[in-house]
Formats: C-alpha cells, sequence, structure tokens
C-alpha cells in the first residue's frame, strides 16, 4: 500500500508544482491591479489589526489603520501607537514598516509588502504539505501496528498534503487576503509553522512559530495544546485505547498462560503511545526562551513611547476590549455597539471565555488527533475572534483539507460549501447596499456575517463528527481482524 | 423511547417531508408565485406621508404675481436669443439675473463622458472619473449654478432644482421650466423660513440630460473643481466669463432632495394639465416614497394636477388581463358578499391600469437604467425625481404661460417647503417598493412573497437530487462482486459525500467561462467600424469558441473516472440548481425586478431539465410532455430571445433587427447595469450547464 501511495504522491508530484505556481503567478498579475478590485478597503479582507493600509472611502469614516501610519509615527520618533491606528507588534512595524515605504520607480508602491504575502502564502503551502506527507506516513504506520494495512490495500488514499497545499493555495479566500495588502498571510506563516515544527519533533521551531504567532495576533496562544499532544505523543493516529487491545491481544497470544500484561516489554508496544515529557520540558523551555527574547527586542524598539505596558495595552488590549467597532464578518462588533456599557466588560469576558471554554472537552475528546484538534481551534478561534477576516478562514479551510481521507464521509458539504459561496458573495452586496446605496441598513450586514458564523460552526460539528466516525469504523475493523 | 431510533426533531421531518415531495411542492410553488405576482396590483396599498416634519401643504403658497412676471420675462428673454453659436449666451444671462437677485453664481463646464466599461463599477462606488484628451473648446458643456444662502440655516443642507435645457437650441419647453425655477429661485432669495439653501442648476443638456447633471454631482463630491483645468488653453477665447462672477466651484451642504424640472413640448390629450413623475434610477434604486408623496398629494389637491406615472400602454388592451381583472373582481365581491371586511377586489378598469403601471414599473427597474436626469443623484443618495409637466393643449402653451407658471411654481414651492421642514434625511418611508399608481404601491414585504415562491423550491429540488444521487451510490458498490468481506463495509470510503464536486468543477468552469463572456464586448468594441449585427455575431462566435476550449480542457486535465453516470447527471443538475438559487438570491438583493423577471424564466428551465436520453428510453407521455417543455424553455431561456421576445410585446414585432441586441447590451453596460452581469454570469452559465444535462449520455 505504502509503495502505491507513494507512486501516486509521485504521480501528483507534477500537479502540485505546476498548480502551485500557478497559483503564484495568478497572484502575481492580481496585484497588479490592486485599484480595480480594491480589496484593501474590504471590510472582510482587512480588519484593524492585520491592515497594511485600511482606505475607505465610505461616508461612515471608519478609523484609518496603517501600517504605514504606524511606521511613519515612528520615524517622526512618536510612539507608533500615538495616533490610535496601529494596533500590531513593533517588531512587525521594523521589518514590515520600512517596506510600506520603499518606492520602486515605475512600480506600485505597495508591491514589495504583496511580494512579502505571497512569499508567505506559498511557504505556508509547502508548510502544509510537509504536514501533510508527516501525518500520511504516520498514518500508514500506524495501520500497519494495527494490523488493519492489509485490508485496507485496495483502497484510494488521496495525498493529502498537496490536496491540502493546493486547496490552502488556490482558496479564493487565501488570494483574496494575499492581494489585500495586509499581515493575514504572515500570521498565518507562523501559526502553520509551529504546527510543522511541533509535528516533525523539532522543538525549537514549534516554540518559535508558537511565540511569534500569539505575539501578532494573540489567538493562536490555544495552539499550545495541540503542539504539547504534538511533541508528546506522536502525529494524528487512531485512539490509543486500540493500539493497547492489540498489545493485549498480541502479548495475550505469545504468552497465553501468563497473565502478566502489564508488564509487557517495551519493544512490543507502539512507540507513540508513550508520553515524552522530556520533549515538552523542553518545548517550554524553548518558549520561555523565545519570549524573553521578542519581549526585549520589543522593549527597545517601544523603549521611548511607554515601553511593553503600553505595547499590552495597544495590541492584546485592543483586540480582547473590542476597541474598534467597524463593521468585519464577525459578530461582535454588532453586539459591542449596541450593548449598553454598564453590560460591556461582562459581555467582554463571556464571550472570550466561550473560547476558552471549549479548549479542554476537545483537548479531552481528541486528544490522539493534535492537528486536527489545531484544526478545530482555529475554527473555532476564527469564529469567536474580534476581529476577523477571511484570512483566518483560509488558514482553518487549508488545514481541513489535510484529513481528506477521514473527512471522507463528512456529511452536508455540499451545503456547506453552497453556504461559504453564498455567503461571500452576499456580504460584499449588502455592505454595498448598506453603505453606498444607504437603502440597506447595519442588519442587512450583520445578517450576513450571523449566517456565516452558523456555517462555521455547522462545518465544525460535522468534520469533528466524522472524524469521530472514522475512529469508531477503525475500531470496528480492529473487532473484526480479532475476530 | 430508548430502544426506538430517536426520532428525528419536527422540523427536520418537515424539511424531510419536503425534499421528498419536491416535484408536488416545486408545481406548487411556482403556480403560486407567478400567482401571487399577478394578485400584487390587488395586494397595493394607499401612499401616505411617513414622516411628520414634512407637512405638506400646510402653509400658504407665497409665489406671488410679481415673480411670476419676472419668471415670464425671463423667458421671453431666452427666447428671443434667435442664433445661439457658442451657447454661452443663456449662461450669462442667467448668470447676471442670479446675481441680481444677490444669489451666488458660477458656471460649471464639463465634457461628455464615453461609454466606459466598468462590470465591477456597481460594487466599488463613484469614482472620479477620465477626461479624455483631444477635445475642441466647443465640445465643453456649460452648467450654470446657482446658489441662494439659507438665512436660518448653517449652511450644512441644501436642495437642489435641476432645469435641463439645451443650450444651443433651446425648445420653449425648456425655457418655460428655466422661467419656473427663476421664479422660484427670486422667491426663495427672498424668503425668512428656508432653513436649508437652495441650488439651482441650469444643466446643458447638449451631450444628454443625464451627462451635465452627472459631471456636476461628480464634481461637487469629490470636490474638484471640473473640467475647468483642462479647458484653460481655451478658457479665455470663448468663455467671456463676467467680472463679479466667483471662478471657483461653489458648494452648499449636502442634498436632502433634488427635484428635476421639465415642461413637455407636447400636450395630453386630458382635460386636465398632467404631471408625470419619473423616479427610477440606476440599478432598480428608488427615491424614498415620501417624496414621491408629497409632489403627488400637492399636485393633486393643491394644484389641480393629474399625476401619473409611466406605464405600458400595451397591456391596457390585453383581453388576458381583462378576463383577469373580470375574474379578480368576481373573487373579490363573492369575498365581500360572506364578510364586508375582506372587501379586496377592485373594478377591472383600475385592475388593467394598475397592472400596466406595476410592468412598467418593474421593467423599468429590471433594466437598471435611470428615466432621466434624477438617476445621477441617487448614486450619491440624495433621493431625486423628475416632474415633467405636459399642459392641456399644446396651441396655449403661449396663451397659457402665465398660469402654468404660477402653478407649477406653487407645486415646486410646496415640496421645497415640505422638503425644508426636514430634520433628516428621508429615511421614514420605503425605499424598496414598485408603484402601481401615483398614490398606490407594493412594498418589498409584499413584493418579495412572490418572489420568494418562485425560487422556493430551487433548494428542496437540489436537495432531493443530492440525497437521490448519494444514496443510489451504495446500491451500485454492492452490486460489484466483493473481494473480501470488509470491502463492502470499507468502499464507503471512497468518499460518497464528495461526489459532487466533478459537478461543481464543471459548474465552476462554465461559470469561468461566463466571466469571459462578460468580458468579451469590451475587446469587441474596440473593433472600429462594425455594425452592431457583426459585433454580436463576433461576440457569440467567440464565446462559443472559448466554452469549446475550456470544455475540452477540463476534460483533458481532469481525467474523469469511472463513474455511474445515472448519478452525475442528478448531482450536475443539483449544482446548476443550487448555483441559480444563489444567483437569484444574489440578485435579489441588489436588483428585485431583474431577479423577479429572471426568476419567471430561469426556474421553470432548470427544474425540468432531465436527459433526452432518459426521456427516449421510457417513451411516455409524461416523458413526451417533459421533452416538449424541456425543449420549449431552453428555447425561451437564451437571452437574445428572451430579448426579442419582450421587445415585441412592448414595440410590434415589425423593424426588429438581429444587431438591436448588441446596442441594447452595450447600453446596458454603459449604464453600468448589474442587469448585464446577472444576464451574463446567472442566466447564461444555467442555460449552459440545463442544454448540458439535456445532452447528457446515460
Amino acid at each position: 500500500m505504502e509503495e502505491k501511495t507513494r507512486n501516486k504522491i509521485n504521480e501528483k508530484k507534477l500537479g502540485f508544482w505546476k498548480w502551485a505556481i500557478a497559483s503564484v503567478i495568478f497572484r502575481l498579475i492580481l496585484i497588479y491591479f490592486p485599484k480595480n478590485l480594491n480589496l484593501s478597503s474590504r471590510p472582510e479582507v482587512s480588519t484593524p489589526v492585520t491592515s497594511l493600509r485600511r482606505r475607505n472611502y465610505s461616508l461612515y469614516k471608519y478609523i484609518h489603520m496603517y501600517v504605514a501610519e504606524g511606521y511613519w509615527l515612528k520615524q517622526l520618533s512618536m510612539s507608533p501607537y500615538a495616533g490610535s491606528m496601529y494596533h500590531g507588534s513593533p517588531l512587525l512595524l521594523s521589518v514590515l514598516g520600512p517596506l510600506t515605504a520603499i518606492k520602486i520607480e515605475g512600480q506600485p508602491n505597495h508591491l514589495l509588502c504583496s511580494l512579502v504575502s505571497v512569499l508567505a502564502d506559498f511557504i505556508c503551502a509547502l508548510l502544509i504539505r510537509a504536514i501533510g506527507r508527516i501525518l500520511q506516513t504516520a498514518h500508514g504506520q500506524n495501520l500497519k501496528s494495527l494490523g488493519l494495512d492489509t485490508m485496507l490495500e485496495d483502497i484510494e488514499i488521496l495525498p493529502s498534503g498537496d490536496i491540502a497545499a493546493l486547496v490552502y493555495l488556490w482558496n479564493p479566500f487565501t488570494i483574496f487576503t494575499c492581494v489585500g495588502y495586509n499581515t493575514s498571510p504572515v500570521e498565518n506563516l507562523f501559526a502553520v509553522l509551529s504546527l510543522y515544527g511541533a509535528s516533525s519533533g523539532i522543538v525549537p521551531l514549534a516554540a518559535f512559530g508558537w511565540v511569534i504567532a500569539s505575539h501578532l495576533s494573540l489567538y493562536p496562544v490555544v495552539l499550545v495544546i495541540p503542539a504539547i499532544l504534538l511533541l508528546g505523543y506522536c502525529p494524528d493516529m487512531p485512539p490509543r485505547k486500540l493500539f493497547l487491545q492489540r498489545n493485549l491481544q498480541k502479548t495475550g497470544d505469545e504468552r497465553s498462560t501468563k497473565s502478566h500484561v502489564q508488564h509487557r516489554p517495551l519493544t512490543n508496544k507502539p512507540a507513540e503511545a508513550t508520553f515524552f515529557w522530556w520533549r515538552v520540558i523542553l518545548f517550554f523551555l524553548w518558549a520561555s526562551i523565545w519570549i524573553a527574547y521578542v519581549l526585549i527586542l520589543s522593549a527597545i524598539s517601544v523603549k521611548e513611547y511607554g515601553g511593553l505596558p503600553e505595547m499590552f495595552k495597544r495590541t492584546y488590549g485592543f483586540i480582547l476590549t473590542v476597541k474598534d467597532l467597524s463593521p468585519n464578518i464577525g459578530v461582535l462588533w454588532y453586539f459591542f455597539a449596541e450593548v449598553f456599557d454598564f453590560f460591556r466588560n461582562f459581555f467582554l469576558i463571556v464571550f472570550h471565555v466561550n473560547i476558552l471554554f471549549m479548549i479542554l472537552p476537545l483537548a479531552i475528546r481528541l486528544n490522539h488527533r493534535p492537528c486536527f484538534l489545531a484544526f478545530v481551534y482555529l475554527a473555532i478561534s476564527s469564529m469567536l475572534k474580534s476581529y476577523p477576516s477571511v484570512g483566518d478562514s483560509a488558514l482553518y479551510l487549508g488545514l481541513m483539507a489535510l484529513f481528506v481521507n477521514e473527512l471522507a464521509e463528512m456529511q452536508f458539504s455540499f451545503f456547506l460549501f453552497c453556504g461559504y459561496v453564498g455567503v461571500s458573495l452576499l456580504s460584499p452586496v449588502m455592505h454595498n447596499l448598506w453603505i453606498w446605496r444607504g437603502t440597506g441598513n447595519a442588519n442587512f450586514y450583520f445578517a450576513t456575517a450571523m449566517a456565516y458564523a452558523c456555517f462555521q460552526i455547522v462545518l465544525v460539528v460535522e468534520s469533528v463528527s466524522a472524524m469521530l466516525n472514522h475512529d469508531r469504523k477503525i475500531r470496528k475493523l480492529c473487532t473484526i481482524t480479532k475476530g | 423511547m430508548a430502544e426506538n431510533k430517536p426520532k428525528p426533531r419536527p422540523i427536520i421531518r418537515l424539511g424531510l417531508f419536503l425534499i421528498s415531495h419536491s416535484l408536488l411542492v416545486s408545481v406548487v410553488c411556482c403556480t403560486a408565485g407567478v400567482l401571487a405576482l399577478l394578485l400584487l396590483p390587488v395586494l397595493g396599498k394607499n401612499t401616505y406621508i411617513s414622516e411628520n416634519a414634512l407637512m405638506p401643504g400646510s402653509a400658504r403658497p407665497m409665489l406671488s404675481n410679481d415673480d411670476v412676471y419676472e419668471g415670464e420675462r425671463f423667458v421671453n428673454q431666452i427666447l428671443s436669443f434667435n442664433t445661439m453659436s457658442t451657447g454661452m449666451e443663456i449662461p450669462n444671462m442667467m448668470a447676471e439675473h442670479i446675481m441680481d437677485l444677490g444669489g451666488e453664481v458660477n458656471h460649471h463646464k464639463f465634457l461628455p463622458q464615453f461609454n466606459k466599461f466598468h462590470p465591477l463599477h456597481f460594487f466599488l462606488g463613484p469614482d472620479t472619473g477620465t477626461v479624455p484628451e483631444n477635445y475642441s473648446c466647443l465640445s465643453y458643456g456649460v452648467n450654470t449654478v446657482g446658489i441662494t444662502r439659507a438665512p436660518r440655516g448653517d449652511g450644512k443642507e441644501a436642495i437642489v432644482l435641476v432645469t435641463p435645457y439645451n443650450s444651443l437650441k433651446i425648445t420653449r419647453g425648456e425655457a418655460l421650466s428655466l422661467g419656473i425655477a427663476y421664479a422660484l429661485f427670486s422667491l426663495l432669495s427672498r424668503v425668512t423660513w428656508l432653513s436649508k439653501d437652495i441650488i439651482w442648476l441650469a444643466a446643458d443638456s447638449r451631450h444628454g440630460e443625464y451627462t451635465g447633471v452627472a459631471a456636476w454631482l461628480r464634481d461637487y463630491h469629490t470636490a474638484s473643481s471640473g473640467d475647468l483645468k483642462h479647458s484653460e488653453t481655451c478658457a479665455a477665447s470663448n468663455f467671456p466669463e463676467l467680472k463679479r462672477m466667483h471662478n471657483g466651484f461653489q458648494h452648499a451642504g449636502t442634498m436632502a432632495a433634488a427635484l428635476v424640472i421639465k415642461v413637455a413640448d407636447r400636450s395630453t390629450e386630458f382635460e386636465k394639465d398632467a404631471l408625470t413623475i419619473y423616479a427610477e434610477a440606476s440599478n432598480g434604486q428608488m427615491p424614498n416614497l415620501d417624496l414621491i408623496n408629497i409632489v403627488n398629494y400637492l399636485a393633486v389637491h393643491g394644484q389641480g394636477y393629474r399625476v401619473k406615472v409611466e406605464k405600458i400602454w400595451s397591456l391596457l388592451n390585453a383581453w388576458w388581463l381583462k378576463s383577469l381583472g373580470h375574474f379578480i373582481e368576481m373573487l373579490g365581491k363573492l369575498a365581500g358578499s360572506l364578510n364586508p371586511q375582506w372587501n379586496f377586489g377592485i373594478p377591472v378598469s383600475e385592475y388593467v391600469e394598475c397592472t400596466a403601471t406595476l410592468a412598467s414599473s418593474l421593467y423599468n427597474q429590471a433594466l437598471g437604467v435611470p428615466t432621466g436626469p434624477h438617476g445621477a443623484f441617487r448614486d450619491y443618495q440624495v433621493d431625486a425625481i423628475t416632474m415633467e409637466i405636459s399642459p392641456k393643449f399644446s396651441s396655449s402653451l403661449n396663451s397659457r404661460q402665465y398660469e402654468t407658471l404660477l402653478q407649477v411654481g406653487r407645486l415646486i414651492e410646496g415640496v421645497v417647503r415640505s422638503v425644508n421642514n426636514l430634520l433628516e434625511k428621508f429615511h421614514q418611508s420605503f425605499f424598496l417598493y414598485l408603484l402601481t399608481s401615483p398614490n398606490r404601491f407594493v412594498s418589498v414585504g409584499v413584493y418579495m412573497i412572490a418572489f420568494a415562491l418562485l425560487v422556493a423550491p430551487l433548494p428542496l429540488v437540489a436537495a432531493s437530487l443530492f440525497s437521490d444521487a448519494t444514496k443510489s451510490n451504495p446500491n451500485t458498490e454492492e452490486d460489484k462482486p466483493a473481494s473480501k468481506p470488509a470491502s463492502t463495509d470499507q468502499s464507503a470510503l471512497t468518499f460518497t459525500s464528495w461526489k459532487w464536486l466533478y459537478a461543481a468543477k464543471q459548474v465552476l468552469i462554465v461559470h469561468l467561462w461566463s466571466a469571459i463572456v462578460t468580458l468579451l464586448p469590451y475587446f469587441v468594441d474596440q473593433i472600429p467600424d462594425y455594425s452592431p449585427t457583426t459585433k454580436l455575431s463576433i461576440w457569440i462566435v467567440l464565446s462559443i469558441i472559448t466554452l469549446l476550449f475550456l470544455d475540452s480542457f477540463s476534460r483533458s486535465s481532469f481525467s474523469s473516472t469511472s463513474r455511474s453516470r445515472d448519478t452525475e447527471w442528478t448531482l450536475l443538475k443539483s449544482v446548476t440548481v443550487a448555483a441559480a438559487f444563489i444567483g437569484l438570491c444574489l440578485m435579489s438583493v441588489i436588483n428585485f425586478a431583474t431577479a423577479e423577471i429572471g426568476a419567471l424564466i430561469l426556474v421553470p428551465m432548470c427544474l425540468t431539465a432531465v436527459p433526452m436520453r432518459l426521456d427516449d428510453k421510457v417513451n411516455t407521455l409524461r416523458a413526451l410532455i417533459r421533452g416538449a417543455c424541456n425543449i420549449i424553455f431552453i428555447f425561451i431561456g437564451f437571452p437574445p430571445t428572451v430579448y426579442f421576445m419582450l421587445k415585441g410585446a412592448l414595440d410590434g414585432f415589425d423593424n426588429m433587427r438581429f444587431g438591436d441586441f448588441w446596442n441594447w447590451a452595450e447600453s446596458l453596460w454603459a449604464w453600468n447595469s448589474a442587469t448585464y452581469i446577472y444576464m451574463c454570469m446567472v442566466h447564461l452559465p444555467c442555460w449552459v450547464l440545463c442544454i448540458q444535462t439535456l445532452r447528457h449520455r446515460c
């Protein structure tokens, strides 16, 4: 079977590079027509936190956000946070800031930043592909150790890594985000980097990706749990109980007279079933090193402008307190525009705890599939985060494609597809109706945001239940082969 | 309870029930949708003035005889210009007069905009526009803008009066409308109650009535000084500026409302003076209903006008409409005799008249082309209408000049006074409505029902086809000899729930093709000196070539695996129907009228499509009828056929040419109508996909 899959992967490889390069070229073409598309001013693509330059010609003047503005403020030796425009990391400012200012003769002035986005997207896709490879080999090994490999020979297994990478690259959401001149591709890159590091067992890389991703956009902080699980155990596999049963059976066969099953020699046990504490401790060690490093660099760069407390207030504080209520595809802006100030703090806590509530139950239920767990966490946080954009959806949809083989029997896939297409077309129209034509109102736009949230919920619920069904099926097969 | 398989919730059971009876449901829903559309005239409500602050007719008109004499003298002075070489005589005279009244004045020069192809213009909002090079000085249009500042206002709001006239060849009607505006302006520059500035825009209509107004609005809102800078070279020779006049672009506040005043040169056949209201702006947008209401109220009750809105005359004599009207009247009487409160019936003549008006309202909104210069205002969220006054007898236009000036002046004074009372923008009344007569309307809540009924079968049919396709799959797989006992169990792993991806790919490719077809006219139009017929032929041929090319490309790059062919077409149809549903819903938000008319054609076509070979095999009467229906619907569904049939129904089938369709499509995209995008990117791909379903081998 492995040979067969390898052949298939080799077959697909050519296709992969062809399509990947085509997607890069497509992006480069789109970058040359930014004025016609004007994507960077769309609320679906740009949020106050991610926008490099957000322009709005609307009658309802939103607050304009500029990374460029933050950079210029800094050039004028003022705090980059002074104008309440910039809410990103100071490190990002020192890297991307100069790029927003450099102009190449005869080229559009956003070119360099857009090229960074394209590069980030491409690397991200390659990392997703590598994760897919790792998952696939792990999958093969696991089936072998369960004794199911001979049975599944005639079943077509798709090269999930290639598919996921291509889904990520050709997803319209990713393309719009990439062309839309904002920092989402970079943030996504670091989130994927941490997953890649964790799944391939490179502890420093995992810690680095996690620290930077959390530093940039806060929400990837929940990825710490999948990362620990990935490092502690190994990449995704069927429930560990099955391996135990299997071993139980094997040892039972070998020494049918003896009953010291709990003292089995370690060699019989698959390596995955143990929890590598030392790797987790190493991860935290590295993470603290990276955190210290990032904090020191940040402290140096914002030294004159109020130091780290100011930075925390202006970045994480801005994300957590939902200060900016300009419309986006999330549900929080409308709610907090309506809610009485008196209750504001209470609801802020409620909404944020909502994400935290789901972490533990999901971690317990899906602890044998850390990569899938990461997908679920990212999907949930992109649904409930304060300034969501389609870039977040692009990331979790790309990760979801890693599990094509497992999710083969997912229900409502067609319904969800139609829903995503419908909502992503309807949302700009409703925005136009509200802002430009004045015949609609905020409720029109918010209705699409709610529909979008509903579709995301259905997607998460259905994919999790499909995954659990898949595990059940493997268990059933195990019992069949046993009998 | 726990032993039984848990029953799904009632709402899911209802959904499953509807899906399993989708054929019946779709027939019932479609019929109900068409009937609801025909019942709309009966369901129309009388208009009422929703905003309390308007208070129309609460004050006595102040327009005095002196003002009217002034206006009359102004008209005569304009008409005394015999030859107009530069077109600057009237603007200069107007500027003099306005300055004598104490108003501010400036000239605004503009160039005609060319038909530009902006397929996505609709979503991006107004742009600043570009000025073509190489223009002779004579081709500049000159708008004259007079502003009187409100004594009680803060200069933040304004009311606009627009009088389009041709500066090269002025007609009597245009002169009269200028006179009316002048009389009003002289009154309004004196009154003390004014709290909004008055802008009088005498728009030069030498390049069309719309162009001048649109150019002025564009420069007003983008704060540029117009095309003046481009005319600097020839300004000195051709435009002797008046010394006292302000040179820059004069601004007042944001516009609360705009009234376009026109006097028709032809007369009406009725014994009363008539006032025709045009309200449709681009993409079926309408001004707030309150604006139409106050004009209607003041015209009918104040000045005794007969107020009209456009109607489709050919429908007035349609026999089927009359018999339907008889039927509805009878039904209404019957219902009224049973319970006097159910008195919904309306007389036949009224029903026919309302239907003709409603049809015209639907048609004009669906076309997405503004019906007058007022359309330019709606792009900037300003409510505006055109009022066209046609006097009783044409011969007496001369003798009744004074009377007309007084009546229309007082009417507009009343409207201005009402709008002047407004504290906020128009927001109280409806924006989304269809007019069935000047004082009756159908609001969005009512007309949505007809559309919702019409499209409701689409998701149901898509779901039922989809579930059919996924259900039938395991059966076909079980037929295969199972080599291993577990393989039947495992065969489900072959992505049954993702089978639709192949169909989705096909639909996606056709939609991609439709995007190319949408953009093709832009390139075809670059070819000069071809007749519309040739251009249309080139367009069609290029479209077919790209379709064939894309089709072969998709076949080669994604080689189809061995799939069961019966389920393939059901999936294809399911995805097509879903795409049609999304497209129609989207269009109903953008332009309801287009979606309604489109649904009438698209829904039956999508629902009946079944492979012809399937019908061939069965060879029953039902299959025969279905096949015939399919062919008829496909024939009707081709966009040019729809156009020619509509045109034939409206204007008769004489002197119709093949190239007309090209001209029509060109006018649609020149006006940035969303209808063009709908036609090319929703209707056309669904039509092609239906043909593909029909041609499917199974």
